[in-house]
């Protein structure tokens, strides 16, 4: 929903001093997390998570209300919320996958697969109505050619309009985009799962299989409350609307990354003080 | 190997039910006008065009969604705790996400066209009279659809997640996927009707949606009749493939390679879906052709 | 084109807000602790009413900050506000009676993290992103644990992850002659009914979640007013009290549930008349089955 008065005011480019403090942040709470007792080994993979879930919905095509018009290519979709379904959708086969092997490379695999075939699906039928229902042919507003196939967009683009449509790069991108965020919230998941799997049957003085839905589910909530804040800051990055890989928007990349890592990083550290053994 | 075959039947209804839910969830979407195209029937009162048309600003589909079902698997799940009959949970659960939608769609509606008066737009109340009900049913079909298939995967394909957060979860993804599919047909064809067939419209005519239907004054209703002949049934196939595949795709697979089965089964189904769609893009490409230059347009 | 769109200043400042909206969310948390001091859940409702004035607070901070153009719109703002406030809240439930205000302190520090990333390192350049993030998280936190604590009558952690307690047998030594068997019976927490095992909090998030950016998204445009918005804001937390109300019945007995159902429905009831009375003063005109009426020659 994009009926907000005024322009983003944020300048483009890495802010030097911001990416400094959030990186000692950063520092800190590994450094912290290793000062309380815990291996820091979950912590980094929650900031790799983190910082994939954000380089994820970059590549995401969203087009926001123009594209419901056919004014603009992409998905007539918010960016966070879209991203954060397929990455959901992804964390849905993910965790069924550690259930069922218990191996750490087949679930992120599987999370990361799932992600990228719910984009696949959803990009299919978004090309089917715009070519079928609408007669509307793909085309971009950014770029003149396809970088994959080659195809040329201006003699396609509808007059007074900025595109319209999944042109094939916007729709490599969105697969794309599903898949490194169903990898990163996975990621997330089953780190935060192994730590309370080994740290709450301790301080709960309770087994390991007594224990397991309350870690899977503490390990689920958590994992969307990570998707969504990172999510929504990549969104805040991209202002919005991006068309893809190809956009000039996606340059902004790295401050995405840093930022997402640094957020995931500190609220990693937050979440890992539930098995802390307070006495309480 | 029965253990495979009762998956496979659960997997096929749980797919049923995506596709209806994915049906009933972009037709209530665009009766009620929520999401993107809601913001030009947002616009339309301040470019000067009075419209009698729902304008349910609750947010995007995914987050209510979202919410709804999982109001619904929560309440379901809450019930099922004190011993009711899974089937009646499940039921009283939709109604309760029911009425929490039906109410958050009249003080969207509400609230919106109150904060337009400047620009001279009524709140009509029969509009909310008339589509409150409708909306609603739609939505029901919709939630009660995704959480008998999130009860479905946990209790009989045994998924670790518990009912509330599957609920969470599946009904993001319903939004998104009927949010993706069915937006551009609402917003370009049904809103901008007026407008020529085949092309985008033109950011100059931003606002001018129809408001005078095939006979009088246009009215959401219509717009369920509208979206059944495409974007509802387009959006059910979208979100009902997508369960399907993905419960498919593990049931089959999981014991092959030690679970590397459903991972390269996932990928072939990713590279079969980028052929369709390639082939999709360039049907359109070779069948409609690029603009030409007026030469005679007639 | 976007709808173009002020914020209205409003009879209620910001800092009164604030500190109303702490301070009945806090003491409404509290208050559930008479359920431990009685030893009846009656008192459970008092956390719904703490979240609802969270709400009310939140969704002003919403206007406030939504009214820079983020350029993601009012719905993400309610996102990153519960995605903060859920970590949070789970944490500092571990605190024991002290676990509202380490909640409160988490959650000022995690919304100041992301306020600063957002500001500094996403270079939004807002000025007052850090602490409307700040009081976001807050007001995510609280209404989280408002809301859990008038689920199941508690604010602390082993509360809200114990659902009940199963006997467990085992033989205790050899069998004596003549087939006696002793056994050795264990009292044992189970943990997959409980709010938190079942994920029935993932419910609260996300109603919540909904719930704190309804108020400002559904009364966008021109002429939005404080008190209109306000309203709806009560109104909204009324009814996701009675939708929690409904799923407490898995946690307390039917007295308190009841209680807490009628209170939340009472409430609802009148803040919905309410809203619709403000609507109706505010609207341009309040027809019934009459045509378009048309302003200008836009045919």
């Amino acid at each position: 929903m994009s009926a907000l008065g005024g322009k983003a005011a944020g300048g483009e480019g890495i802010n030097p001093t911001g990416s400094v403090v959030g990186i000692v942040i950063l520092l800190v709470s590994i450094a912290a997390t290793y000062a309380l007792g815990f291996s820091i080994v979950p912590l980094i993979g929650i900031i790799i998570g983190g910082a994939l879930i954000g380089f994820g919905v970059h590549f995401v095509p969203v087009g926001g209300a123009p594209a419901a018009m056919g004014q603009a290519p992409g998905i007539a979709t918010g960016v966070a919320m879209l991203a954060a379904g397929a990455g959901l959708a992804g964390l849905f086969g993910g965790a069924w996958a550690y259930e069922a092997t218990g191996d750490f490379a087949v679930a992120v695999a599987g999370g990361a697969v799932g992600g990228g075939l719910m984009m696949a699906i959803t990009c299919l039928m978004v090309n089917a109505t715009y070519v079928f229902a609408m007669g509307i042919p793909a085309a971009s507003g950014k770029i003149a050619k396809d970088p994959i196939t080659g195809d040329t967009f201006p003699e396609y683009k509808s007059q007074g309009t900025e595109g319209h449509g999944l042109p094939f790069i916007s729709f490599f991108g969105g697969v794309v985009g599903g898949f490194i965020a169903g990898l990163g919230g996975t990621l997330i998941y089953i780190e935060l799962l192994d730590v309370y799997h080994t740290g709450l049957p301790a301080i709960m003085q309770a087994n390991p299989e007594a224990i397991e839905p309350l870690a899977v589910s503490l390990a689920g909530i958590f994992a969307i409350g990570f998707f969504l804040v990172n999510a929504v800051l990549a969104a805040y990055n991209i202002t919005g609307t991006i068309e893809g890989p190809h956009d000039p928007k996606f340059k902004r990349v790295p401050r995405a990354i840093i930022g997402c890592a640094v957020a995931s990083a500190f609220c990693g550290l937050i979440s890992m003080l539930i098995v802390l053994n307070t006495g309480m | 190997m029965e253990e495979i075959v009762l998956g496979i039947g659960i997997t096929a209804l749980a797919g049923a039910f995506a596709t209806v839910a994915g049906a009933a969830e972009d037709t209530e979407s665009d009766i009620g006008s929520q999401g993107d195209p809601n913001s030009q029937v947002q616009l339309a009162p301040q470019m000067g065009y009075i419209h009698r048309i729902f304008n349910k600003a609750i947010s995007g589909e995914p987050p209510a969604y979202g919410a709804w079902c999982a109001i619904g698997a929560g309440v379901a799940w809450a019930l099922m705790q004190i011993n009711y009959n899974p089937a009646l949970a499940i039921i009283l659960g939709s109604v309760i996400a029911v009425f929490v939608q039906g109410i958050y769609c009249t003080s969207g509606y509400l609230g919106r066209i109150a904060s337009l008066a400047k620009f001279q737009q009524p709140v009509y109340i029969d509009i909310i009279k008339s589509l409150l009900s409708v909306t609603m049913a739609h939505a029901f079909v919709a939630i009660f659809c995704t959480v008998a298939m999130c009860y479905l995967m946990a209790s009989a394909l045994h998924h670790p997640f518990a009912l509330p957060l599957l609920g969470l979860v599946w009904g993001i993804a319903l939004g998104a996927a009927g949010s993706a599919t069915g937006n551009p047909f609402y917003g370009k064809e049904r809103q901008y009707q007026n407008q020529k067939y085949g092309a985008g419209v033109p950011i100059s005519a931003s606002g001018n949606i129809v408001r005078y239907a095939e006979a009088g004054q246009r009215s959401s209703l219509d717009n369920g009749w509208f979206t059944t002949k495409f974007a509802g049934p387009a959006s059910g196939i979208c979100f009902g493939l997508i369960v399907f595949l993905e419960l498919w795709r593990t049931v089959l697979f999981e014991k092959m390679m030690g679970g590397w089965g459903a991972i390269i089964m996932g990928v072939v189904l990713i590279l079969v879906f980028t052929f369709i769609d390639r082939w999709v893009e360039v049907w359109g490409r070779k069948t409609y052709g690029p603009y030409t230059t007026e030469e005679a347009s007639s | 084109m976007t709808a173009k769109m002020e914020a209205s200043a409003g009879a209620i400042s910001e800092n009164t807000l604030m500190i109303y909206g702490i301070v009945v969310a806090l003491v409404g948390t509290y208050l559930t602790y008479l359920n431990v001091v009685t030893g009846m859940a009656v008192f459970s409702f008092f956390g719904g009413i703490g979240a609802i004035a969270a709400i009310w607070w939140g969704s002003d901070t919403i206007k406030h900050l939504c009214s820079y153009g983020l350029g993601t719109g009012v719905p993400s703002a309610g996102m990153v506000a519960f995605g903060a406030g859920a970590i949070a809240m789970i944490a500092g439930t571990k605190f024991g009676i002290a676990s509202p205000i380490v909640t409160l302190i988490l959650a000022a520090i995690i919304g100041a993290v992301i306020g600063y990333i957002a500001n500094n390192v996403i270079n939004m350049n807002i000025p007052v992103m850090i602490f409307s993030l700040m009081k976001l998280s807050i007001v995510g936190a609280l209404t989280m644990l408002g809301f859990a604590a008038m689920c199941t009558g508690t604010f602390m952690f082993n509360g809200l992850v114990i659902g009940g307690m199963t006997l467990s047998m085992e033989p205790a030594g050899e069998a004596a002659a003549g087939g006696a068997q002793t056994f050795m019976v264990t009292v044992l927490p189970e943990f997959a009914g409980s709010l938190i095992g079942g994920s029935a909090l993932a419910v609260i998030f996300f109603l919540g979640a909904m719930a704190l950016q309804h108020p400002f998204n559904a009364c966008l445009g021109p002429n939005e007013s404080q008190d209109r918005t306000l309203m709806l804001a009560i109104e909204v937390g009324f009814l996701s009290m009675f939708v929690v109300a409904v799923i407490s019945y898995a946690f307390l007995d039917m007295m308190a549930a009841t209680v807490g159902l009628i209170i939340s429905l009472i409430g609802w009831i009148y803040t919905y008349k309410q809203y619709i009375a403000l609507s109706k003063r505010d609207a341009y005109a309040w027809l019934d089955a009459k045509p378009i009426i048309e302003v200008g020659g836009h045919e």
